[in-house]
């Protein structure tokens, strides 16, 4: 019995005879057909399974012979590891696409037979060795596939299907003479066999054959532009079948040039450049796609490029080790996720993806279509996550950086179009009745996501990359996930209560600077997160979120590799959108915040790359010995973290995202989660260490830093939303951060974490303290509050604190840390860049003035007559805060000793240091004479100001603060125009309006399609002719 | 004396791949496409046929005329001969469904003008 079961043969006996039975038993009963189709299914997947086993379980290669004798005279079968893997996975989805279609399949026993047809097909195309074998096994899916398509009535069906056979029959035409041509110069019809006899295949008929072959397999893979057909198909099919297309078919043909692959060794390049180009502008085309069905087959098409691409790659560069990770894994998230959002897509039947804020209010679907969509992204934990670090790895080492150019591009264009489609379904209305999808309907998308987590992590085994800590806060969110029911102070304790005790547990082994970033960042983290007790509503989703952001970043902190720290700064970059898609108010600024941290990871990941290309590790220790050539990867390292940091220029999604997340994620995004690309900053400094260029890269990188103070000021000053201007303010006080790393000094970089500490405890107590005001009167603008100070005493206290740290007046923490930048500035002989401190600080001071002068004295407003003080809640962690600010203003030397210390040995080991020693600077913080000086010029700035705007109004000056604020304003306005805001719209036009051309290749008509069909084999012809000449 | 049937044959075969070709890209009307598409069939078939033919050689059965030993070299080579009839079979079912969808689309459109039938795009 169990031997019957690992004969691969046993796939066709259950396919075959049960096709031939459905006809008969539907004669005899009419349950009867339904019943040899769920065991014929379900026997062929249990013998794949078997194999499967049976292949990693003792037999490595499963071999049956057919007619008695043996290969090259008879057929025969393989299944190994590779052909065990596809097979299974592939049977598994149809079964899971049988379910969905059930109730379509079970009226008719002809789709029964058809779809057990097109199952046992591709198990053929998979397992078989013999060409003109392979040929009938394409035969047969296609017909069943034809067939299939011709069960959807609908016109637009019909059509594509035609235009779908048209295609395709020309394509395996090409297959059938090809395969005759090869038969007659090798004499053989083994695919092994032939292999061998590579030799043989030669001259104009071999050639002219192995193009024919290599046409037909390319073309049936839907390559750009000669795919419209595919396009339609998958638009107009019903879902399921669309899933088997995208799936099962397109895995029997992939599995088929796999196969065929040493044949084609000449022309990898070739195949590299099809898939390459199909990945670009399917993904580019995909859009200007609206129709939910379609975006599915532009990204289908996309994947299937991808693949090719990256299993011609991994042959050229003879990395055959990775394929197992690359290609397996690339084949099986697109399996699984593609084929899970066909369901889904059934499922919620909205072909229009306006119409999918139909689910906006069922969190289970969500959470699936989310789970589906991060797989499709390549995005950690899955499968594809993996695989596209190994390719992206491989590129480089190999030195082709065009591709990894290419596959970013390609999949920054996936990922705009799909997650646009998921801000459609997070759009709640309040007229919108939502979906109701019952259980059954769900589970063949619920099963592919639960999937995609086992094979992600499966995934991850081969990387090497599945330490329990770097896993810990999936597990954690997920535990938290499986109680989101519970009420949300619950939840909040229980979230601060995991983060807290698994924190610890992550980060206790972390040494050095990372661990200073540890105990900061986690205990920070912890404060502003208990904010969240001030919200008695369920929250749902949310706390789970924040258990993973804040467990990710203390992940990140111990990450050793650049894989674990790429993937850790993947789940933050991804729990901090879904948080903040989470928030109504924000659901237009999610999906700029998610494309620019994307953006920035995929410079990260090719800075990484690069590293790796360079070090030959991807140990972060090698950083810090990193040779003269690393100042590549530096920039794009720089570049990645920058745009994280929100420098300006790319700081557009930044103000949108901190000001309309909630409240008391806001304080958490911008106190805490905007250090994390602090500390990346910190990390690939080393790497420029060692080049003059390098050096002078941060000479640029300061200045960056120090404009991004001055823009980001200017333009807190034009906010009349309290929200939005600290979310400017942020990106202001970042700015300062970026320079003092960019200094590359000891005094420098013991500034940068000063100020990095400062910012996080003054960010925190505004924000909060901002989200007690909005919780009390209910307006976010500055102008509708006023006069507080009286109903909220302790909120002022906090803010007044808060402000005066965060300006830099003496004598609290920012104080000192301005100081300390000024005079690390001026040691490096960096007097310009001193100046605009002076200036943008002064900016600083100015906004926020006005926000504790506008919102708490000024004219208290009747209708606040009644407004009370914020709740504990709020109050406890700002207070906390203030304590960590006392203690850092009047107490340095304890915190300072251990940055210090932690930052010299890596100096001391990779710079002859000539800085000052420690003594030198506290020789500096000598509060007296220092805040003199600085009382001084700040009365001299503002006393030129105050002029300036007695003479310019000429009028008599009046007290009120708020009309010198209406004063300035506009004198600042012209500082601030939109540039970059119209830049990004700029370009995001520019790629819509290609797009746009794009698709108008694909015309909808049938006779094109064949016409591009023809053309694209006659262009294989001659490019690979050509390639043989060369 | 003349030429080889088989090189006859190649130049029908190829021949009628072409007008094939033509016929698929120069006619509006699908059932004259799907006249195109079983030209070419046809042309594929002969081709096979002819690539498998020795001249001179006598059909591939061994008995007391032909002896196992020189099969090979005097008789046909019947594998392309056996590939061809279960391509035939392939192209008749291939025909059979195109017809069928063109039907339907007659029914549903009632027109048989492939530039009629661009539902989806783009």
């Amino acid at each position: 019995m169990v031997e019957a079961l690992v004969q691969p043969l046993n796939i066709f006996l259950f396919g075959l005879g049960g096709s031939f039975l459905i006809p008969l038993l539907y004669r005899i009963a009419s349950p009867l057909p339904s019943l040899a189709f769920v065991l014929a299914l379900g026997g062929i997947a249990l013998v794949s399974g078997a194999c499967l086993w049976t292949v990693f379980h003792g037999q490595p290669m499963l071999e049956s012979f057919t007619a008695g004798s043996t290969p090259p005279y008879s057929i025969n079968l393989r299944v190994g590891p590779w052909e065990g893997v596809c097979a299974f996975s592939v049977n598994i989805v149809a079964l899971l696409a049988a379910w969905h279609m059930w109730d379509r399949l079970r009226q008719s026993y002809a789709a029964l037979l058809l779809f057990l047809l097109l199952v046992m097909g591709v198990n053929g195309m998979v397992m078989t060795r013999d060409l003109f074998n392979l040929f009938v096994f394409l035969e047969i899916v296609s017909i069943a596939t034809y067939g299939l398509l011709g069960f959807d009535g609908t016109p637009a069906a019909l059509a594509a299907g035609l235009e779908y056979i048209l295609a395709t029959v020309l394509a395996s035409a090409f297959f059938l003479l090809g395969t005759t041509l090869l038969y007659h110069v090798t004499g053989t019809l083994n695919i092994d066999d032939m292999i061998a006899h590579r030799g043989l295949i030669a001259g104009p008929i071999g050639t002219t054959a192995l193009f024919l072959v290599l046409s037909c397999l390319i073309v049936e893979l839907k390559p750009f532009p000669a795919n419209g057909w595919g396009l339609d198909v998958y638009d107009s099919a019903s879902s399921g079948v669309a899933a088997l297309v995208s799936g099962a078919v397109s895995a029997g043909v992939f599995f088929a040039l796999f196969k065929l692959l040493p044949l084609f060794d000449s022309y990898l390049a070739l195949i590299a450049v099809s898939g390459g180009a199909t990945f670009l502008f399917s993904n580019l085309a995909g859009l200007r796609q609206s129709n939910a069905q379609r975006i599915l087959g532009y990204s289908s098409i996309a994947q299937m490029g991808l693949m090719t691409l990256a299993l011609a790659l991994m042959r050229q560069l003879g990395a055959d080790a990775a394929m197992p990770l690359v290609v397996g894994g690339l084949f099986v998230n697109h399996l699984l996720a593609k084929a899970g959002l066909f369901f889904l897509a059934g499922a919620v039947n909205r072909p229009q993806v306006d119409g999918w804020t139909a689910i906006a209010g069922r969190p289970l679907i969500l959470v699936i279509f989310a789970v589906l969509l991060v797989a499709i992204a390549g995005l950690p934990p899955f499968p594809g996550f993996w695989s596209k670090w190994e390719l992206v790895m491989r590129a480089a080492m190999a030195g082709q950086y065009a591709w990894i150019a290419v596959i970013l591009a390609g999949s920054l264009f996936e990922i705009a179009y799909m997650f646009r489609w998921f801000k459609q379904a997070t759009r709640a209305e309040p007229e919108q009745v939502a979906v109701r999808i019952s259980p059954a309907r769900m589970f063949p998308a619920g099963m592919c996501a639960l999937l995609l987590f086992v094979s992600g992590y499966l995934a991850a085994d081969l990387s090497g990359a599945t330490s329990l800590w770097l896993w810990a806060p999936l597990g954690a969110a997920a535990l938290l996930f499986l109680f989101d029911w519970l009420p949300g102070r619950v939840k909040s304790l229980s979230m601060l209560v995991l983060v807290l005790l698994i924190g610890i547990w992550i980060v206790s082994p972390v040494e050095g600077i990372n661990r200073l970033f540890a105990v900061l960042l986690l205990s920070g983290g912890l404060v502003v997160a208990s904010a969240s007790f001030y919200r008695t509503d369920p929250r749902s989703g949310y706390y789970p979120l924040i258990t993973l952001l804040l467990l990710s970043i203390a992940a990140l902190l111990r990450a050793k590799t650049s894989l674990e720290f790429f993937f850790t700064w993947e789940m933050i970059t991804l729990s901090s959108y879904f948080l903040i898609a989470l928030a109504h108010r924000a659901h237009d600024h999610a999906l700029p915040f998610l494309l620019f941290s994307i953006a920035s990871a995929f410079c990260l990941l090719a800075g990484f790359a690069m590293a790796a290309a360079t070090n030959g590790t991807l140990d972060l220790a090698a950083f810090a010995a990193a040779g003269k050539d690393a100042w590549p990867a530096f920039v794009m390292l720089a570049v990645g973290f920058l745009i994280k940091a929100g420098a300006v220029g790319v700081h557009v999604w930044l103000p949108g995202a901190y000001a309309e997340a909630d409240d008391d994620l806001s304080a958490l995004l911008s106190a805490v989660v905007s250090k994390v690309a602090m500390f990346g900053l910190f990390l690939v400094t080393y790497l420029a260490i060692r080049s003059e260029i390098g050096l002078d890269m941060a000479h640029l990188m300061g200045w960056i830093g120090l404009l991004t103070t001055l823009v980001g000021a200017a333009m807190a000053l034009q906010q009349a939303d309290m929200k939005r201007m600290l979310a400017y303010s942020s990106m202001s006080q970042l700015g300062y951060i970026v320079t003092a790393i960019a200094l590359m000094s000891h005094l420098g970089w013991v500034t940068a974490f000063y100020l990095i500490a400062n910012h996080l405890m003054v960010k925190g107590i505004l924000f909060l303290a901002a989200a007690g005001v909005i919780l009390r009167t209910g307006t976010r603008l500055l102008d509708e509050n006023g006069g507080l100070v009286r109903s909220m005493p302790f909120t002022f206290a906090a803010v007044a604190t808060a402000l005066i740290s965060m300006s830099g007046l003496p004598p609290l923490a920012g104080f000192g840390g301005k100081w300390l930048l000024l005079s690390a500035m001026v040691e490096k002989g960096w007097y310009g860049l001193a100046a605009i401190a002076v200036l943008a600080t002064f900016v600083g001071f100015l906004y926020m003035f006005r926000l504790a002068y506008t919102v708490f004295l000024g004219e208290r407003k009747a209708e606040f007559a009644t407004v009370r003080e914020a709740p504990l809640a709020l109050l406890l962690p700002q207070y906390v805060l203030i304590i960590a600010i006392l203690a850092l203003s009047f107490f340095p030397k304890p915190f300072m000793e251990p940055i210090s210390a932690a930052i010299d040995p890596a100096f001391a080991a990779t710079l002859v240091w000539d800085g000052m020693s420690l003594e030198t600077i506290y020789g500096y913080w000598n509060p007296i004479p220092v805040m003199a000086i600085t009382v001084a010029i700040a009365a001299v700035l503002f006393g030129i100001v105050w002029l300036r705007y007695i003479y310019g109004y000429r009028r008599v000056p009046t007290t009120g603060v708020a009309v010198f604020y209406a004063f300035y304003q506009p004198a600042l306005s012209k500082l601030v125009r939109p540039v970059a805001i119209g830049l990004w719209r700029g370009v995001s036009e520019l790629t819509l309006g290609v797009a746009g051309s794009v698709r108008k290749l694909y015309t909808g008509n049938g006779q094109t399609y064949c016409l591009y069909v023809l053309w694209y084999v006659i262009a294989i012809h001659v490019v690979g002719t050509l390639m043989d000449l060369l | 004396m003349g030429l080889p049937v088989s090189q006859i044959l190649l130049v029908t075969g190829f021949l009628l791949i072409l007008i094939g070709i033509w016929g698929i890209l120069a006619h509006r009307n699908i059932l004259r496409i799907i006249i195109g598409f079983s030209l070419i069939d046809t042309g594929i078939h002969v081709v096979m046929v002819a690539t498998g033919y020795v001249t001179g050689g006598t059909a591939p059965i061994i008995d007391a005329a032909l002896g196992k030993a020189d099969a090979a070299a005097n008789a046909v080579d019947p594998i392309p001969s056996a590939l061809v009839v279960t391509a035939i079979v392939i192209g008749f079912s291939v025909t059979a469904i195109m017809l069928s969808f063109a039907i339907r689309l007659y029914d549903a459109k009632k027109t048989l003008d492939i530039d009629a039938i661009t539902d989806s795009k783009w």
